[in-house]
């Protein structure tokens, strides 16, 4: 008989046990899509934050998803506009306007008096801003930079180039189309950031497609910064794409890599006899195009517990031992002092990219319409982009048809 | 004593109850066993298709389907389609790609289920290989041939060039003058298998005996597939082109892995339309609007499509 309730009793607890343990561990699961899960360097850089985060909050996981960059935006506004958006908001900045416009996120105003997140960020955070209020952290602000190999410049009996036109000369000399040896990788196909790519040669030129709050894409000097990125384009592998460039870069293939200053993790993954050439530098331009790159985030629909949650990771990822440790990886950290005099000494590559970050001018548009419809901007940019890269169709009518199209489809008045 | 119910009012006559006829027991049968297909049928196309007609008659750009819904009825949608020179361009587009891989598909794939109907070694084996291209997913079709046509590293570039065929390279996927026939290409090979298989089917039920007669009266090979082979498998044959346009003319996924409907919209048909203004411009009222053109194009194609087929078989 009390076998039988010794039974009865074990069973009852076990029992009792299963159905009280998950209250008693239950965990918060925080949504986290990026596009950097897998980006050489910043990756090591998400998952140890995320691990020390989960160390320190033992009762909330983070569960971060990588999505391909040319799907993230469009993948989000559908998340959001169906009402499920991420806990974690993490956003390419140029796209920040147009999620902010439709009351998407939240302003951290008064989070962030509590932070000393304003006094310690650069000016760019100013772009986090959307009708008066301030709706984002600023993750990084950055200059583009030119990635060459020096081999093959060496091989050319060519210098690093100081000017657009060295640029040119550069790219010609060294490509062989025939050995499948090109002159530069970029952008060749449909892609979202084809814009930076030809924004990059009018920003860095001294000219701007947006003057006076109106479409300026019949300025002779944008015409003669946009035929410059055609030129650049004849020396360049068609139909690729930004992953495709970067891996040519990394292979050896190329001379020339214009990208973010976040290829330099990528650099590591070069053969070993091509390692040692590839070299970072300063773009031959003028003015250093540049701009926000990308912003953390909290959606207004997230419940409060989890919201709550979300703000101490970005809270975490503000703090000055995880920028610094941001910075290292080769991307420019906003707060202030991130890299100490002794870190620069020791990674010369993070010198020019501070520096270029520093004097970087923003090279995507700062009209609220264009901000807050910025797919559609990009869009038609891209197509007439594709256009001059496909067709013979001359550079100053390609670009008044898109003036006119942008006119029409999105003014600015 | 009266009899009970003597002086009773003549009774109206008893309406014998009618006995339902076996014919309408039958009907109702045919209707209660119809029912789950055609209620499955009202909930998975019926009311898809009348969410979208609905938002193609709600103007206004909103994110949220909710909102976009809560906009009052108007026509702005289709005014402002038709008067896109997109819609037109993507029309023209999808007409070409729709003729330009049907027809050469049609010919591929008659040509080889007269082949495969023959007999000769490992005949079983190949006819299994050639169902391959159409099993492949379409993403797959497409990654395979842009490695293949690509501009720089591409095999088929490398070897036209040994053959002295070409002295630079061509962008097959990012030339506009080529982009249209580059996505030709793996449309018409995921495609073609599809009217192998059902030419060969419709050429199996042939009677034999037709040839044999065919031959006595001394008719040659073209006259027997004249007037033998093209009867048999006419029916099936044309059905076959009919759905595989349809297929075609909503084709979405080779065409935007390949190219996007790029380069500067030189492959932008009305699929690929659609998904730009609902995904990219996020104008889900335009998207449908075109969407809704789509269809009654369709429509239009298979309604005249039928009475050919009907003239033809009368």
């Amino acid at each position: 008989m009390s076998s039988i309730l010794t039974r009865a009793a074990t069973v009852a607890l076990v029992a009792a046990a299963t159905l009280v343990a998950p209250e008693l561990h239950a965990q918060t699961t925080l949504e986290f899509p990026t596009w950097q899960a897998e980006e050489p360097g910043v990756s090591t850089w998400w998952k140890d934050l995320i691990a020390a985060y989960e160390k320190r909050y033992p009762d909330v996981k983070i569960n971060m998803q990588q999505v391909a960059f040319a799907q993230f935006v469009k993948q989000m506004t559908v998340r959001f506009a169906a009402g499920n958006p991420p806990d974690i908001v993490h956003l390419p900045s140029r796209d920040f306007a147009s999620f902010a416009d439709q009351g998407w996120l939240e302003p951290l105003d008064e989070r962030l008096k509590r932070t000393d997140i304003p006094a310690t960020w650069p000016p760019l955070q100013s772009e986090m801003q959307w009708n008066g209020k301030t709706q984002g952290v600023l993750l990084m602000g950055y200059g583009g930079m030119l990635f060459y190999n020096d081999q093959k410049l060496k091989d050319a009996k060519l210098g690093v180039p100081k000017s657009p036109d060295d640029w040119l000369a550069a790219m010609k000399a060294t490509t062989d189309a025939s050995k499948g040896q090109f002159g530069l990788a970029t952008i060749t196909a449909e892609h979202p950031n084809m814009v930076v790519e030809m924004a990059s040669w009018v920003i860095g030129s001294g000219a701007d497609w947006l003057k006076g709050g109106n479409y300026n894409f019949t300025d002779p000097a944008v015409v003669k910064a946009v035929d410059g990125w055609r030129q650049s384009v004849a020396y360049a592998p068609k139909g690729t794409n930004s992953a495709t460039a970067r891996q040519l870069f990394v292979d050896g293939k190329v001379t020339f890599l214009r990208d973010g200053p976040w290829v330099w993790g990528a650099l590591g993954k070069a053969p070993p006899d091509v390692r040692p050439n590839l070299k970072i530098g300063a773009l031959p331009f003028p003015v250093t195009p540049g701009g926000v790159s990308n912003s953390l985030h909290l959606a207004t629909k997230t419940e409060a517990k989890k919201k709550e949650a979300a703000w101490n990771f970005i809270q975490m990822a503000a703090s000055p031992e995880w920028q610094s440790r941001y910075a290292l990886t080769g991307s420019p950290a906003p707060r202030k002092g991130a890299l100490t005099a002794a870190d620069l000494a020791a990674n010369p590559h993070l010198k020019v990219i501070n520096d270029e970050a520093a004097k970087a001018h923003n090279l995507f548009p700062e009209v609220q319409p264009v901000r807050a419809q910025y797919n559609d901007f990009a869009t038609l940019v891209t197509k007439s982009a594709m256009r001059m890269i496909s067709t013979p169709d001359p550079t100053s009518k390609v670009l008044a048809d898109l003036q006119a199209e942008l006119t029409r489809e999105l003014p600015l008045k | 004593m009266r009899a009970i119910g003597a002086d009773a009012a003549p009774r109206a006559p008893v309406r014998e109850r009618r006995r339902p006829t076996l014919k309408a027991a039958e009907q109702r049968l045919a209707w209660l066993l119809l029912a789950p297909a055609l209620l499955a049928i009202a909930l998975l196309i019926g009311w898809p298709l009348y969410v979208i007609v609905q938002m193609s008659a709600r103007p206004g750009k909103a994110l949220a389907i909710s909102q976009l819904m809560a906009q009052p009825f108007g026509t702005a949608n289709f005014e402002r389609v038709l008067h896109q020179p997109a819609l037109w361009q993507a029309f023209g587009h999808s007409a070409v790609y729709t003729l330009g891989s049907l027809i050469p598909a049609f010919i591929a794939g008659l040509l080889f289920a007269l082949l495969f109907h023959r007999s000769f070694p490992a005949r079983r084996w190949l006819r299994s290989m050639l169902l391959l291209p159409w099993a492949v997913p379409g993403v797959v079709v497409s990654v395979t041939f842009l490695w293949m046509l690509d501009a720089s590293y591409g095999v088929v570039n490398a070897v036209l060039r040994d053959l002295g065929l070409l002295a630079t390279d061509i962008a097959w996927f990012v030339d506009a003058r080529t982009a249209m026939a580059a996505v030709l290409v793996p449309t018409i090979w995921k495609s073609f298998p599809f009217f192998t298989i059902t030419i060969l089917a419709a050429l199996q039920s042939i009677p034999e005996t037709l040839y044999e007669a065919a031959r006595v009266d001394g008719a040659t090979p073209l006259q027997q597939f004249r007037h033998v082979t093209w009867p048999g498998i006419a029916g099936p044959a044309l059905l076959a082109a009919l759905l595989n346009a349809l297929w075609t003319f909503r084709e979405f996924d080779i065409i935007y892995a390949s190219t996007r409907g790029g380069p500067a919209g030189a492959t932008e048909t009305l699929g690929i339309l659609v998904y730009r203004e609902a995904f990219e411009s996020f104008r889900f009222g335009t998207a449908a609007a075109i969407g809704v053109l789509m269809l009654a194009t369709a429509t239009l194609f298979v309604v005249l499509f039928m009475r050919v087929l009907k003239r033809e078989f009368a």
